[in-house]
């Protein structure tokens, strides 16, 4: 299977800190990849980058077989990259409509917002990713925090994103509510969609990913298969006590 | 659905502010003749439209999460440089284009300070609000630019259907602020920026930009009150509306915009400019010594900002 996209070489530092140093990483349609690693490891930069929020200081992306310029995150999104931050994502104080198409307004004569396609097409978008919420029209902050997330997915979804970048995306919920989305990314990889999960907490990772990717200190230290590998191995290559496997460049 | 449509409106903050002027309007009324009376009506009209049109743009920029203390200086040099156009021979229009021209120039130097330089809106406005004083000081050497009441009056002076035409720009900029803020894009941008400034950023949207925009709006909105003030007066004052940033402040709070940002309406702002008013006015008209006016503002201003607190779940602990 080809990668949908692949990050080649890339690197970042902020000041004197090298936050990314040669970086590669392969993500594949239908498949979801766990990016581990301890604190200050590189994983939200590295999102951050594949996201366009932050431009690295080299490095390639090859997008569907196309080497692509990622410099913001609206070139990201129209390469059906879209991003689901742990807290950053939403605005509270908005509709759950207006968060779902947030940037990306339908209008009426170039500066109106067109509220009525927009609130069909968030509660249509809902619908078919089976999120039940009170309506589209209220504001976000009323929401429970699984409801939240569900929101951000749909955003993602919204976006025609082919690509999902989930950073830490049950950081803040409750048992029901991790179920909740664990299950959102279960039949969002049955669509095809390719996962990035960011996350600190290895408790079940091994079974809802695929791939796993650790970093440490700004470098990729291991790349491997889910079902090939336990989680005594993870925790060494996060913490530097094992050496990990890495796919020789160019593979 | 309609709770949060409320909320957003800040109409829980509008109905306390109606119930609120009402109380006063019968206390008012029973205190004075005066009060109740058409006359005293388009008085208090003709005062609230003048820090009204500047708490539209106080308005605005506080619901995009940031704050301008600046703005009833911006005025004030408004005014004072329409006057000296006007009395070096400058058309109305040339006046009115020369000195908001000037007020958005203020406004850059808000935004360049405040969106470029990084620093807290509050210690940057109250910056320019010392140098933009000092300016119109400077400017006329501390005296009063005198253009007459014959001179350029219809802006202050002048009635449309009965209407003082201070009034009617007012109403007109708060419907207008009103549909732009609820149904444009950039209206959601603003609304947004101030919720989650980061969650914008994230999605593509210009939040420096639309910010460095804002501030510059903001003047112009002061400007054109700067203006109408001084065609009102027929003089404009180095220290026309000292003090009055507060007032707008305690008026914009009263409506239901936060200091965080994110939420309330004009609408809001509107019914608080109302109250500042009547509170004002009221309490001449009883024949309450002008001081003790001052107290019960300020009163007001801490109130409001106790109560945003208490809004946001917070409040001393």
């Amino acid at each position: 299977m080809k990668p949908i996209l692949s990050v080649k070489d890339v690197s970042r530092a902020f000041g004197h800190v090298q936050a990314l140093k040669n970086v590669d990483l392969d993500v594949f349609p239908g498949q979801t990849l766990g990016l581990l690693g301890d604190n200050g490891a590189g994983k939200s930069t590295l999102i951050k980058v594949i996201s366009g929020v932050c431009i690295p200081d080299e490095g390639k992306f090859t997008c569907r077989g196309q080497e692509v310029r990622i410099e913001d995150p609206s070139q990201a999104q129209g390469l059906g990259i879209a991003t689901i931050y742990q807290e950053l994502s939403l605005v509270d104080t908005r509709p759950v409509a207006h968060n779902i198409w947030l940037g990306r307004e339908p209008r009426r004569w170039g500066i109106f917002i067109d509220l009525h396609k927009m609130e069909r097409d968030a509660k249509e978008i809902l619908g078919r990713l089976g999120i039940t919420l009170p309506s589209v029209s209220v504001d976000v902050e009323v929401l429970s925090g699984g409801q939240r997330q569900a929101v951000a997915i749909a955003r993602a979804i919204s976006q025609g994103g082919d690509i999902l970048l989930m950073d830490e995306p049950w950081a803040s919920l409750g048992v029901e509510q991790r179920v909740l989305v664990q299950r959102m990314m279960k039949d969002l990889k049955g669509l095809g969609k390719a996962i990035v999960l960011v996350t600190h907490d290895l408790s079940n990772i091994l079974e809802i990913t695929d791939k796993i990717a650790v970093l440490r200190q700004g470098k990729l230290a291991a790349y491997a298969d889910s079902k090939s590998t336990s989680i005594q191995e993870i925790i060494g290559w996060i913490t530097g006590a094992l050496a990990g496997t890495i796919p020789e460049k160019g593979v | 659905m309609m709770t949060s449509f409320l909320r957003r409106q800040g109409s829980w903050m509008i109905i306390g502010l109606v119930a609120t002027l009402a109380v006063m309007a019968v206390v008012f009324s029973l205190a004075s003749p005066y009060f109740f009376t058409p006359e005293n009506f388009l008085v208090i009209g003709q005062t609230i439209a003048i820090e009204g049109l500047i708490s539209i743009g106080e308005t605005v920029i506080m619901i995009a999460g940031g704050l301008d203390l600046s703005i009833a200086a911006v005025a004030a040099v408004t005014g004072m440089l329409g006057a000296t156009l006007i009395l070096r021979g400058a058309s109305g229009i040339e006046a009115t284009l020369g000195a908001l021209g000037a007020a958005a120039i203020l406004g850059t130097v808000n935004s360049v300070v405040i969106v470029k330089f990084r620093i807290n809106p509050i210690i940057a406005t109250l910056g320019s609000l010392l140098l933009f004083r000092g300016l119109a000081e400077v400017a006329a050497a501390g005296n009063n630019v005198v253009i007459g009441t014959d001179t350029w009056a219809f802006l202050g002076r002048g009635y449309f259907v009965g209407l003082p035409i201070p009034v009617l720009i007012y109403l007109a900029a708060l419907i207008l602020a009103y549909f732009f803020l609820s149904y444009t894009v950039i209206g959601n941008y603003i609304y947004a920026v101030g919720g989650n400034h980061e969650a914008c950023r994230n999605v593509g949207i210009k939040v420096d930009r639309l910010r460095f925009g804002l501030y510059i709006l903001t003047a112009v909105f002061s400007g054109i009150a700067g203006l109408i003030l001084m065609s009102q007066s027929g003089t404009a004052e180095p220290m026309a509306l000292n003090g009055a940033e507060l007032d707008i402040l305690a008026a914009v709070l009263l409506g239901g915009i936060g200091l965080t940002g994110g939420r309330g309406s004009v609408i809001g702002t509107f019914f608080g400019t109302l109250v500042m008013g009547t509170v004002s006015d009221g309490l001449i008209m009883v024949g309450v010594p002008l001081y003790w006016s001052e107290v019960a503002r300020g009163f007001i201003l801490i109130f409001a900002v106790t109560l945003d607190s208490f809004r946001r779940g917070g409040g001393y602990r």
